[in-house]
């Protein structure tokens, strides 16, 4: 599947600057997003020694090694790149925009490159090939869709993150992501949002009554219940911005049985550093296991949220203790197991829509959960349909890569990023389309407003929480349920 | 030209030969031990054999990894890449010379095979010339060098085949014949230290990929101090 150009009012539209030219100036740095203030002087020095920190501390050095002797510039990343289908700019092919790290790497950390500088007095790395590293890797929404194209394996997603993590160390980084990440480890919130506990405890106890309401059974979101089978991490925006989601996973609980819990001390799996540092990568993910410790479960559960559910599954393990780090559980996976068990029922008669689901790329692009959610849509969607390409080859919603939290370029995520996924969407012709990811979702919302696609962007658990069936034991009949609710130990509540 | 011709053929080629193996070596080796270092590195000892081989596989053999976008060109590539590896080592001709020097010898193709094989990949090899410079993305990608990868391949093909299959004087023989063996003696040479290494570290691509993002614990530490920023806020 292929998208078109966009023409040359969609370009202005998608590449406007909200920066002011003052600050453009003063940073030295003509890209889109916001940045911190920085030091700006000698910048190719201090990038350079950050990249050799990094190359010793990591294990990017044998990668950068292999692909600087394999690089055979077939183009056919060029094929599958979404970025480069609308813009048709050659620095957005992956394999050019990889190639500007690379030659980085093969100019001043290898033999052949430093002799080859010194003869020919060519090649430094200038302030000028840093502007246009820091514009070109925030324009790559990280999909990774094009490893899956690359004859040499090349894993452009690595490199891109590489280059914003050394850029990150230099003070180049999106405003939006580093603030929210300093909330997140040194705010006093502990949480992307900003979310104090107090408002967490209010908003789980309006959406108990809510629930209540709706469905007659006593659907609870445990706190720091210790000893629980699951702790569970959501992305802590949903916590503001999907609801539904939320009441959908409580419900499965509920309907399951399992012990689970949101802990007070830490309760946000959104993980920023998978987009631009491992530093941040690192400190977020312990942050995970010493909450899940302290409340002494035994599994980390994911909430809907493809980023941090790669986050912490791929490096729990990376960064806790390797085959002894606590196991990793996407709700996704939960939520079919239980279904597929037969623990979950739910009612094929709710959802009559046309429903289509979409694959977050940091679930399915290595396989890891491409039939589980769609077994379990089948399972009660009547009018359930597939959108082409999908599964590991999925199109990205254009969003990826922590670019859906720049709301500064949001024209460039809908006009440039976006762009074939809207016109898959529009083909699918779906009313519903299911995303199983915060990012995805606010990314797919914002698309489908600016392209103006009639569709509503849900969750999974949002349509598992209209159709899900409760054992006629869990119904409470409201008239003789005695004013005030109590809890499975009789202790009454708040 | 019949001294230099066997010059060419005999110690020239085996220094060639031996720079090309060694050199080949060297990189395997390279990358083989960084992947090991690497692996070692980590904490996470989990790797994703099945994915990793599977697309290992499914590159090698790439009958399913035919470009739905770029159909034509990634058959020609396809083809190519066969031309280039059976004829040299297949060509009843090429067996012979190994037997004559070391005494090891192994099936030939079918000379209709090799005549049509041999012509198949010239015509490829030209046409994913053209085809860099047509193709908007590909030219748009493309440097001198991969320009000129696909004459320096095509030189020992064309002189081969004409060596073999035409009809010509025997100064004009033992001129093509020195140009065939002169310019595969040159890929020989650059094999190991240009792109065209990828023949034997493409396998490990998968691989490499897969251990880069396994890293190694307690960095956050380590680069905080070398870059003395420790305490630093985020």
């Amino acid at each position: 599947m292929k998208t078109t150009q966009i023409n040359s009012e969609e370009r202005i539209k998608a590449f406007k600057s909200v920066k002011k030219p003052e600050v453009i100036e003063k940073q030295k740095l003509n890209v889109r997003y916001h940045v911190e203030e920085y030091d700006v002087n000698d910048r190719p020095r201090r990038f350079l020694e950050a990249f050799a920190a990094i190359l010793k501390h990591s294990n990017y050095r044998m990668a950068l090694d292999h692909y600087a002797r394999v690089v055979s510039r077939c183009s056919r990343c060029a094929t599958t790149c979404q970025i480069y289908q609308a813009t048709g700019n050659p620095e957005d092919i992956p394999c050019r925009r990889s190639e500007l790290l690379i030659d980085v790497y093969k100019r001043h950390f290898t033999i052949g490159g430093l002799l080859k500088g010194r003869i020919s007095g060519r090649g430094y790395l200038t302030d000028e090939k840093i502007q246009q590293m820091a514009d070109s890797y925030w324009n790559c929404t990280a999909c990774r869709r094009c490893v899956l194209e690359c004859p040499m394996g090349i894993d452009h997603g690595l490199i891109t993150h590489l280059a914003r993590y050394i850029l990150s160390e230099i003070g180049i980084a999106p405003r939006a992501l580093v603030v929210s990440t300093r909330e997140q480890l040194e705010g006093q919130t502990k949480n992307t949002s900003a979310i104090p506990v107090p408002a967490l405890q209010d908003t789980l106890e309006f959406l108990e009554d809510d629930m209540f309401e709706e469905k007659s059974v006593k659907i609870k979101f445990p706190v720091d219940v210790e000893g629980s089978e699951y702790v569970f991490f959501p992305a802590v925006s949903d916590y503001l911005m999907e609801a539904e989601t939320l009441m959908g996973i409580a419900a499965v609980f509920t309907a399951t049985g399992d012990p689970w819990t949101i802990g007070t001390g830490y309760y946000d799996g959104i993980n920023y550093g998978l987009f631009y540092s491992d530093r941040i990568l690192e400190r977020v993910i312990k942050h995970v296991d010493a909450e899940t410790k302290r409340l002494d479960g035994n599994k980390v559960l994911i909430g809907e949220c493809g980023h941090a559910s790669r986050s912490a599954k791929s490096f729990m393990p990376v960064y806790c203790g390797g085959k002894d780090a606590l196991p990793v559980v996407s709700i996704l996976e939960y939520t079919h197991k239980a279904w597929k068990d037969g623990r979950l029922k739910l009612d094929p008669n709710v959802v009559t829509e046309k429903v289509a689901y979409h694959d977050p790329c940091n679930f399915a692009r290595n396989r890891w959960i491409v039939n589980q959610p769609r077994e379990v849509l089948k399972a009660f969607c009547k009018n359930y349909v597939e959108m082409t390409p999908n599964g590991d080859n999925n199109i990205c919603c254009g969003g990826g890569g922590g670019t859906v939290s720049i709301d500064e370029i949001r024209s460039y995520r809908t006009t440039v990023g976006g762009r074939l996924k809207a016109e898959q969407i529009r083909k699918s012709g779906c009313e519903i389309l299911v995303a199983p990811c915060a990012n995805c979702k606010k990314q797919l919302r914002e698309l489908v407003e600016d392209q103006k696609i009639d569709c509503q962007v849900v969750g999974l658990h949002d349509l598992i929480y209209k159709a899900i069936i409760f054992d006629d034991s869990q119904i409470v009949n409201k008239e003789e349920q005695p004013a005030g609710n109590q809890d499975e130990t009789g202790k009454e509540e708040k | 030209m019949g001294a230099i011709l066997d010059f060419a053929r005999g110690p020239l080629f085996r220094l060639c030969f031996a720079i090309m193996i060694l050199g080949l070596a060297r990189i395997i080796f390279i990358d083989l031990w960084a992947a090991y270092r690497a692996y070692k590195k980590t904490d996470d000892k989990k790797m994703p054999w099945k994915l990793i081989l599977g697309r290992t596989w499914e590159w090698i053999f790439p009958a399913k990894r035919i470009s739905h976008d770029f159909r034509i060109y990634s058959i020609l590539s396809i083809l190519f890449h066969i031309g280039l590896i059976i004829v040299p080592i297949f060509l009843y001709t090429h067996i012979q010379l190994w037997k004559g020097a070391i005494g090891v010898s192994w099936p030939a193709l079918p000379f209709g095979w090799a005549f049509w094989l041999t012509i198949g990949t010239i015509v490829f090899a030209v046409s994913l010339f053209i085809g860099r410079l047509v193709i908007k993305q590909t030219r748009q990608l493309s440097r001198k060098q991969d320009y000129l990868w696909l004459l320096l391949l095509l030189i020992p093909f064309t002189t081969g085949f004409i060596c073999a299959n035409l009809n010509i004087s025997p100064q004009n023989y033992q001129f093509f014949m020195l140009v065939h063996v002169l310019s595969g003696e040159l890929i020989f040479i650059l094999l190991p230290f240009s792109k065209l290494a990828h023949c034997v570290l493409e396998p490990l691509s998968q691989l490499v990929s897969a251990l880069a993002w396994k890293f190694p614990p307690n960095t956050d530490d380590d680069i905080c101090t070398t870059l003395n920023k420790k305490g630093a806020p985020v």
